[in-house]
């Protein structure tokens, strides 16, 4: 107990510079953020009327805030299950002890070393309706790729924005998969083999209930990164087309350059505030709902 | 308490129902139009700006002076800041005016801070008056919102103070950065839009090559001969960007029609409160617009402020090319640099031409686009007048022909044609003329300024949206009603909050 008395100062020196950083970084404008949503000021932000605790709500029910958030939900539903499978999907197959297996590890992973602006870039260049390559290729059989071009037509563009986030963290879910499969002990799947079990039997009753913990942190992983997906919306489509608004995510409404609210801080504010609560309730539900079947393996 | 995961999840889906039930109104609809009063303030106002009630509510005599002369007792050396919006080559060759300029004298330094023009204005307004540089570059639709800040110096006091002459200035230039008599801050780089069209295309489709259309009329007619000719799949390609096409463009045709944008003369005799976009002219314009469209005669390649040149490119589709498009003038340069290239079979460099922007019964001129610079207000003598001697040294004739020839940039006064690189690029290549002519034949007019109201970029968003509705066939009445009454709304929750 005295010990512990004395390790205090130096325990709050250590974690100092961390407190410092997180209280400046993240609490600080959080709390910010959470303040400057029920405000409305002037242009300055020196003039500000206080609109009440009910501007969030206003701003949740309203029209634009609905739209966004139903294509951010959209998103979600197309970038994370297709994420998780695939990823998965080549971690199993590059998961053997093969010669030159490291070539194909290290180009799965890959993308996690591509940012997500050069990512976009690439694919908007491919996509591009008069000049790129997809619609010289293949606007034979899919005249989208052409008139208009895939991120140019409504029913598309989400699709195509959805499939280069998907390629964007492939590389992500790739290598911690990759990590949680060595991990799995190879007696259980030599018992199981013993046992007679298959393939498919080996991955659905040992790979699967032993790597959940590592896909439950990918799922929460990836929700998260949907949700707050930006970049490639600002790059691909600018929360285009119009008049459709077919990309307009939650974090495309607060910081698009051609959003309506781009001139008006506190109901910015507010819009980030609730796609953080929803995050968070998202996260939460995911926990809770999941940490019962995940196998710790304690 | 452990909550149970299915009853987190149907509450949440029960409040995303009873939200999406609610049918709520516009995100930017705050339900209060009563403006900010003093005592009910928040936020600490400092107590020392006041904000002022309308643009024009501002007597002259009011505003800071501009003491010019206060560099000449200064001793040592005035080290002042400017945050300007100019990014790659732009931005190179705006340092490389500024490194001559530091190195030219030693009575003042001039650091630069880059951003983009959103980013600028943005850190602009949220830093506190200690934090704000000693000169600011902003786009012209920010001039309302600026004023607002009350953190300027009108360049006008600096004029009078100075005896700067500006008769040399383009009048059109120096109006748009003027409001109720005040001349707020300098035109420093300018451009506006004009006609790129394909000669080839033009030939093959028996039309002259060196005449490009004057009026939208001609524009139809021009097309439909190169439709039908079969010289090219359309005639025109039109894009709904929010600083193009959607937005912008639908100013000039405005101005063009001698036509004001908002009330309040464009906001600029009193503070606008309504767009009149919805009118005869907005209504006539874009269903000659859709017409095209519905007739072959034209092809709408979408949103064009991700990238700036998909209406260009459509130019040089292999398959179905456009013939003509309506661009930035500032994008002349880079676009003959691409073609130079020789990548695109149907059009090289020489093929381009350039036409003023055909407007309405071939009405002539044009708004200016670009930005100006604002002198802020330190509160220090010495630092006011040395960021004047460095405005006056951007804006000088020679450092504006140099600027243009590197930029593309339309010089802001005629003496600066007569010095060379300008003079002798010109001479070289007309096609650079094109756009200074334009701002040249702009009838001296009240709608020759374009609208000054505070959410102009919020409000171009909003008619792009509806101009891309209105491509896609939607009744062209009914969506620019829909998208003034939006508008109507951003004017009136911004004009309640400043």
């Amino acid at each position: 107990m005295k010990r512990r008395l004395r390790d205090v100062p130096w325990a709050v020196v250590m974690l100092l510079p961390s407190v410092v950083l997180i209280a400046v970084w993240t609490v600080y404008p959080l709390v910010k953020a959470v303040q400057n949503g029920h405000l409305r000021c002037d242009v300055t932000g020196t003039k500000c009327i206080d609109a009440g605790w009910g501007r969030y709500w206003d701003v949740f029910i309203s029209a634009e805030f609905q739209h966004a958030l139903g294509v951010s939900l959209k998103l979600m539903a197309l970038t994370v299950p297709a994420g998780l499978v695939l990823g998965v999907g080549l971690a199993v197959l590059a998961d053997k002890h093969l010669r030159g297996i490291g070539i194909f590890r290290t180009i799965f992973s890959s993308t996690v070393a591509t940012s997500v602006a050069v990512a976009s870039l690439v694919w908007f260049v491919l996509l591009q309706p008069q000049i790129g390559v997809f619609a010289d290729l293949f606007s034979g059989w899919f005249p989208v790729l052409k008139n208009p071009g895939l991120l140019n037509d409504p029913g598309t563009a989400l699709l195509a924005v959805a499939f280069s986030s998907i390629w964007a963290n492939l590389g992500f879910t790739f290598i911690i998969v990759t990590a949680a499969l060595q991990s799995v002990p190879r007696d259980l799947y030599e018992s199981a083999y013993v046992d007679g079990a298959g393939n498919v039997r080996r991955f659905t009753n040992v790979t699967l209930p032993m790597i959940a913990p590592t896909l439950l942190f990918v799922t929460v992983v990836l929700t998260t990164r949907a949700l707050q997906t930006y970049g490639e919306i600002a790059l691909l489509t600018g929360g285009g087309p119009n008049p459709e608004k077919s990309t307009t995510t939650i974090p495309y409404l607060i910081y698009g350059r051609n959003s309506i609210i781009s001139g008006d801080l506190g109901t910015k504010s507010a819009a980030a505030v609730l796609l953080f609560v929803l995050s968070l309730a998202l996260a939460l539900v995911q926990f809770r709902g999941l940490d019962k079947r995940v196998h710790y393996g304690r | 308490m452990r909550t149970r995961p299915t009853r987190v999840a149907v509450a949440f889906a029960a409040l995303t129902l009873v939200a999406a039930c609610s049918g709520g109104g516009s995100i930017t609809d705050s339900g209060d139009t009563q403006p900010p009063a003093g005592e009910s303030t928040v936020a600490d106002t400092g107590g020392e700006t006041t904000v002022a009630e309308s643009t024009t509510s501002v007597p002259a005599d009011s505003l800071p002076d501009c003491p010019t002369d206060a560099l000449a007792d200064a001793t040592g050396t005035t080290e002042i800041t400017f945050w300007h919006g100019m990014s790659g080559p732009l931005g190179e060759e705006l340092t490389r005016l500024t490194d001559a300029y530091n190195a030219s004298q030693d009575k003042v330094k001039v650091s630069l801070v880059q951003g983009s023009y959103e980013e600028t204005a943005d850190n602009y307004y949220q830093a506190s008056a200690d934090d704000r540089p000693d000169i600011v570059q902003l786009p012209e639709y920010q001039v309302q919102a600026m004023v607002d800040t009350a953190s300027a110096i009108p360049v006008g006091k600096c004029l009078e103070a100075s005896g700067f002459d500006t008769s040399a200035f383009l009048p059109t230039a120096l109006q748009a950065y003027s409001t109720a008599g005040v001349q707020w801050a300098m035109p420093f780089n300018i451009s506006n839009p004009v006609l790129f069209y394909n000669k080839r295309v033009f030939e093959a489709a028996g039309l002259d090559p060196n005449t490009p259309p004057a009026s939208l009329e001609e524009m139809r007619s021009m097309s439909q001969q190169i439709v039908e000719s079969g010289a090219a799949k359309f005639g025109l390609s039109l894009e709904s960007g929010f600083d193009s096409g959607g937005g912008w463009y639908v100013e000039q045709w405005f101005a063009k029609a001698q036509e004001f944008y908002v009330d309040g003369d464009n906001g600029r005799t009193t503070r606008a409160t309504k767009v009149l976009y919805n009118n005869q002219t907005g209504v006539d314009l874009l269903t000659f617009l859709q017409q095209m469209l519905n007739d072959g005669l034209a092809v709408d390649v979408g949103d064009n402020s991700q990238t700036g040149y998909d209406n260009l490119l459509k130019m040089a589709d292999q398959t179905e090319p456009a013939a003509m498009t309506i661009n930035t003038s500032a994008s002349l340069g880079p676009v003959l640099a691409v073609l130079g290239s020789g990548q695109f079979p149907n059009i090289n460099a020489n093929d381009v031409g350039v036409g003023p922007m055909p407007g309405p019964d071939g009405a002539p001129g044009a708004l200016i686009g670009g930005a100006a610079l604002w002198m802020v207000d330190s509160g220090d003598d010495v630092s006011t007048a040395a960021t004047w001697d460095f405005l006056t040294y951007l804006v000088g004739a020679q450092v504006q022909s140099e600027w243009a020839v590197a930029t593309g940039y339309v010089p802001n006064r005629t003496d600066a044609l007569d010095l060379e690189p300008y003079k002798g690029t010109v001479a070289a290549d007309p096609r650079f003329a094109v756009a200074y002519q334009q701002l040249l034949d702009t009838p001296d007019a009240p709608t020759s300024a374009g609208p000054v109201v505070g959410p102009l970029r919020q409000i171009r968003s909003v008619l792009a949206t509806a101009v891309a509705a209105v491509f896609n066939g939607e009744d062209v009445q009914t969506v620019l009603d829909a998208a003034a009454e939006q508008a109507n709304g951003l004017i009136a929750d911004y004009n309640a909050r400043n």
